[in-house]
């Protein structure tokens, strides 16, 4: 990453200051297609957005458009002018559900989950946090798959809920408390740690090989 | 008996225990017989993108893959749609691309395993619906359902993005399965709205307003139940109820169960120990059972015994009904009326009788 030649320097500048995009001759705004390629290149699914034509039915068919500043649609063409730090800090990149209705309707069959996924996982690794709470708990649930290979629900819970330190921790947990003593009574959440599955000195092995390399599949 | 493998997933194994025990005991009653996948681990669900990439997710997947292929050739069934979606694109994937196929296989011999891509991954209501099919449901049915009103609420993940076995806007398998138990399934707009899926605990503002409209839709509809075939939609919808009516100022208490649930109810088996009816947070059992006995109770009842007019055809019935009923107590208007369908005074005094009963039944209802 240090090692910037003036050329490959480009997809790494933006985040230490906003970036202002470039203005043409004419006043109005340029396209800067580095941000696209960076996206292209390094994003999870980031070939995707190639297909897009900007008709906004995936950004309709949202459970949480309303919630949205940038809908999917939106980033989209937000990406193709190369608003860097608008998108990755955008925290609508984290609101997806998986409900999967864009994708079914998206005329051009672009995998929009994917790339919304891929672009909150390559925001975080950037070092943006577009949704802090989401973030954490999402953390704690891989750590967990990661050292046992199966969600430990309580666990992940209690992590989830001590993640911010003890003071807001202990708030949080005393707002979620009877959700957790409800399951207890009604025998849906086991007192005993989840044992971690047989393989997973193995399973480890593949995660940490499987960091390293990149997605194989065709776009 | 037919095998399958079972991949329960991790929310089985925990919140969502009453799905896991109920689809274990409902199962010989159709002629299946689950072998669980050994050490199976966790798909990943829809939150790991935070910590992982795509590859990681797929190589957790393809683990499961091979596992299950190296024992057997059966069809990988998830009752967890979040399992089954990501379980099956993942198996999409790797039979689509021989070259991704290559790679994943590549990081799986890491611990000796291998995928061929001989397996299909496959939701439990597509094994209902398609392999058992509803005339076994019906035949397997000992206790119907009647007179107990159901919301099949399907969710997203159970039929998106693939629509392998339903339409993925207008799904019907959920509400045969549930008609063919004997229940009525009442109309549900909703069925497809999102829950908030794996947000709710995070996003649970935005979450929140979702699930009322669910609840609200299903409630309108007369539901005394819901019925759902997802961990997850079964566990937002239910156990949040009451932080939604305390923010939202609603008063939900609508017991929300798993197919399987009412399915090992309509088989006969017990609605504890095969229904896992007590693990519930929202009472549901008394609320299944109740309507279940008002429903034989009702039908229990004589009917009404019918009206016997003359020779008239039966048109000619509901004409004279629907003129009577118009002449009121307008004396030549009645007369009229005898004097076309040839009545005498003892027709009209009980065809009035019988429409003053329906009025009246009407009122009572």
């Amino acid at each position: 990453m240090a090692n910037d030649s003036a050329a490959k320097a480009a997809p790494e500048t933006g985040s230490e200051a906003p970036q202002t995009p470039k203005k043409t001759t004419k006043g109005r705004r340029a396209y800067d297609p580095t941000f696209a390629q960076e996206v292209f290149d390094n994003v999870d699914s980031g070939e995707e957005i190639k297909l897009c034509m900007q008709c906004g039915v995936c950004s309709g068919s949202c459970p949480f458009k309303m919630d949205m500043k940038y809908s999917p649609r939106k980033l989209f063409t937000m990406i193709r002018s190369g608003e860097r730090d608008r998108v990755l800090s955008s925290p609508d990149i984290m609101l997806c559900t998986s409900c999967y209705r864009c994708k079914v309707r998206c005329p051009r069959g672009i995998r929009v989950i994917d790339v919304m996924h891929g672009l909150a996982h390559y925001a975080l690794e950037q070092g943006f946090e577009p949704r802090h709470d989401s973030a954490q708990f999402g953390r704690k649930f891989w750590d967990n798959i990661f050292k046992k290979g199966r969600i430990d629900e309580k666990d992940v819970a209690m992590r989830y809920t001590l993640a911010d330190g003890l003071v807001p921790g202990i708030k949080k947990g005393l707002d979620m408390q009877d959700l957790g003593l409800k399951q207890v009574l009604h025998r849906r959440l086991n007192i005993l740690p989840v044992r971690s599955i047989k393989g997973i000195k193995g399973l480890k092995k593949m995660l940490e090989k499987a960091a390293a390399a990149k997605h194989g599949r065709k776009a | 008996m037919k095998k399958y493998f079972l991949y329960p997933g991790c929310s089985l194994e925990a919140s969502a225990s009453h799905y896991l025990i109920s689809v274990k005991a409902m199962a010989p009653s159709l002629g299946i017989e689950w072998v669980e996948i050994n050490d199976w681990n966790c798909c990943g669900a829809s939150v790991s993108y935070v910590g992982a990439s795509e590859l990681q997710v797929a190589v957790l997947n393809a683990r499961n893959l091979a596992l299950a292929e190296a024992a057997g050739g059966y069809d990988i069934v998830a009752p967890c749609s979040s399992c089954y979606v990501i379980e099956n694109k993942i198996n999409r994937e790797l039979k689509a691309d021989p070259e991704f196929m290559a790679q994943v296989n590549e990081i799986l011999a890491e611990d000796g395993l291998n995928y061929h891509g001989s397996l299909e991954v496959r939701h439990l209501l597509d094994v209902l619906y398609n392999d058992v099919g509803l005339d076994a449901v019906k035949q397997a049915v000992k206790r119907p359902l009647t007179g107990l009103q159901v919301a099949g609420y399907v969710g997203c993940q159970t039929t998106r993005p693939f629509g392998e076995y339903d339409s993925v806007e207008n799904p019907h398998v959920m509400d045969d399965l549930l008609a063919a138990l004997g229940a009525t399934v009442v109309d549900f707009n909703k069925k497809m709205q999102c829950c908030g899926s794996g947000l709710f605990l995070t996003e649970m503002d935005r979450s929140m307003p979702l699930v009322r409209e669910i609840l609200e839709d299903a409630e309108a509809h007369g539901a005394n139940v819901v019925s759902t075939a997802c961990p997850m939609c079964q566990m937002n919808l239910e156990i949040y109820q009451d932080k939604i009516n305390k923010a939202l100022g609603t008063h939900f208490n609508r017991p929300i169960v798993f197919i399987s649930q009412l399915m090992a109810v309509a088989f006969g088996l017990d609605p504890v120990q095969a229904g896992a009816l007590n693990r519930n947070i929202v009472p549901a059992q008394g609320v299944i059972m109740d309507a279940l006995k008002s429903a034989a109770v009702k039908a229990a009842k004589p009917a009404a015994e019918p009206v016997v007019i003359g020779k008239l055809t039966p048109q000619q019935k509901y004409q004279a009904f629907l003129d009577l009923t118009m002449a009121g107590d307008d004396e030549q208007a009645v007369y009229n009326t005898m004097k076309k369908y040839l009545l005498d005074k003892d027709q009209v005094a009980q065809i009035k009788k019988t429409i003053k009963e329906a009025a009246l039944d009407r009122l009572s209802d």
